[in-house]
């Protein structure tokens, strides 16, 4: 790894996105993004969980076994998740109540294993920490703007403000699972062609990636 | 600080051991959480319970536990009765839906909310919204049936797309009213 500290955050955003390129979670991003206000908050969950999730594994790393290193990943994000959701049980029930079945689903997020598995299990804290967070930011973007389209066509509104003219009728498959399938791939290739023209542009410069 | 694993340290004893602590020091964790959160979280739950009769009765000054019936309440102004509140619960599209519903003294809804569902968003949980709630207000047990006839005022409208969800909703309601009209008829 010799990217800078702000490679290993930014790497996230675009490069590496957790939806649109590394194609992992895409389970929440069909479940979760069919309103605005949904998506932003699995994607703040998963920000926090991430991100707790690589620093505690890039403490604990030399002394977990690597034979059963999964098994104890997956204990360190249950124990992660269970605790925040024993705080917000206890501190915000209304925003508990409102995540209700989607938090405990966190634990078995692909994206947040191969984050502690790909990265946090080889690196020392600070640059996990970077990247857990960069991750969690380029998926709570993905996220955002998955559901901001999907609420905006399937359901004329925007937060839950109407957006569209009255006379609209949303199309409902955008708000049913296909709608979120078929916009998915749009945005996938619509991804990897901005990327393309990136390495392009940089090639031409003379630089590397 | 690399990761430095020889041989020795690939023994069952080792590896067992190495698992076995983790899930112990996780367990340690959740349970001096959850000793800490416990009594807060009842108090918030408590506070959300109150809150939500509040939102369903709004003009009554007392609510009252009806006696034998976990979670009914009658809900009074000045020593008047003015609701019964029933929990009412049936099956919908992801799951149980569960409800509170207000019962007027003449068994007529009032009004109902929510208090746990898994139905889809942006389909099914239109059902705690307007216009699917307003339909509600002032209608009899025999009313409560869900139609899908655009010309039917009498009964409740579905909601495209979501007919499990408004069907559900529906009968839930439905039970608590009768729940209420025996309860009235019994003589309490």
């Amino acid at each position: 790894m010799k990217q800078g500290l702000w490679g290993v955050f930014s790497k996230g955003l675009v490069l590496e996105n957790p939806i649109f390129v590394l194609a992992l979670s895409l389970c929440p991003a069909l479940a979760v993004t069919s309103s605005v206000i949904n998506a932003m908050t699995m994607g703040l969950v998963v920000t926090f969980v991430m991100t707790m999730n690589n620093w505690i594994v890039s403490i604990v790393r030399n002394w977990v076994n690597p034979n059963v290193r999964v098994p104890v990943y997956i204990t360190s994000i249950a124990t992660i998740v269970t605790v925040s959701e024993l705080l917000l049980q206890a501190f915000a029930p209304l925003l508990y109540k409102d995540l209700g079945v989607y938090l405990s689903l966190v634990v078995v997020f692909a994206i947040i294993l191969s984050r502690a598995e790909g990265f946090a299990s080889k690196n020392t804290p600070l640059p996990s920490i970077l990247d857990g967070f960069g991750m969690g930011c380029g998926f709570f973007l993905a996220m955002t703007i998955i559901a901001s389209i999907r609420e905006v066509i399937g359901n004329g509104t925007f937060l839950g403000f109407v957006v569209m003219p009255s006379s609209y009728s949303p199309p409902l498959i955008m708000i049913l699972a296909p709608g979120a399938f078929i916009l998915i791939g749009y945005l996938v290739s619509g991804c990897k062609m901005l990327i393309k023209h990136v390495e392009n542009s940089k090639a031409a410069r003379g630089e590397t990636l | 600080m690399t990761a430095e694993h020889t041989e020795n340290n690939n023994s069952f004893i080792k590896i067992a051991l190495n698992l076995t602590c983790a899930c112990i020091i996780s367990g340690i964790i959740i349970a001096i959480v959850y000793f800490l959160t416990a009594d807060i979280a009842k108090q918030a739950q408590v506070e959300l319970n109150n809150l939500a009769l509040q939102s369903l009765v709004a003009e009554a000054d007392q609510y009252t536990p009806i006696e034998g019936k976990t979670g009914w309440y009658t809900a009074t102004k000045n020593g008047e009765l003015i609701a019964y509140v029933v929990p009412a619960e049936s099956k919908g599209y992801g799951g149980a839906v569960k409800l509170l519903v207000a019962v007027a003294p003449d068994n007529t809804v009032m009004k109902y909310t929510i208090t746990d569902a898994k139905e889809t968003p942006g389909l099914g949980d239109k059902a705690a919204k307007s216009p699917f709630i307003d339909q509600f207000p002032g209608k009899t047990s025999n009313n409560l049936v869900v139609t899908k006839d655009a010309n039917n005022k009498e009964d409740i409208q579905a909601i495209s797309g979501a007919t499990i969800t408004s069907k559900a909703v529906t009968k839930a309601v439905k039970d608590a009213v009768d729940g209420a009209t025996s309860l009235t008829k019994g003589g309490n």
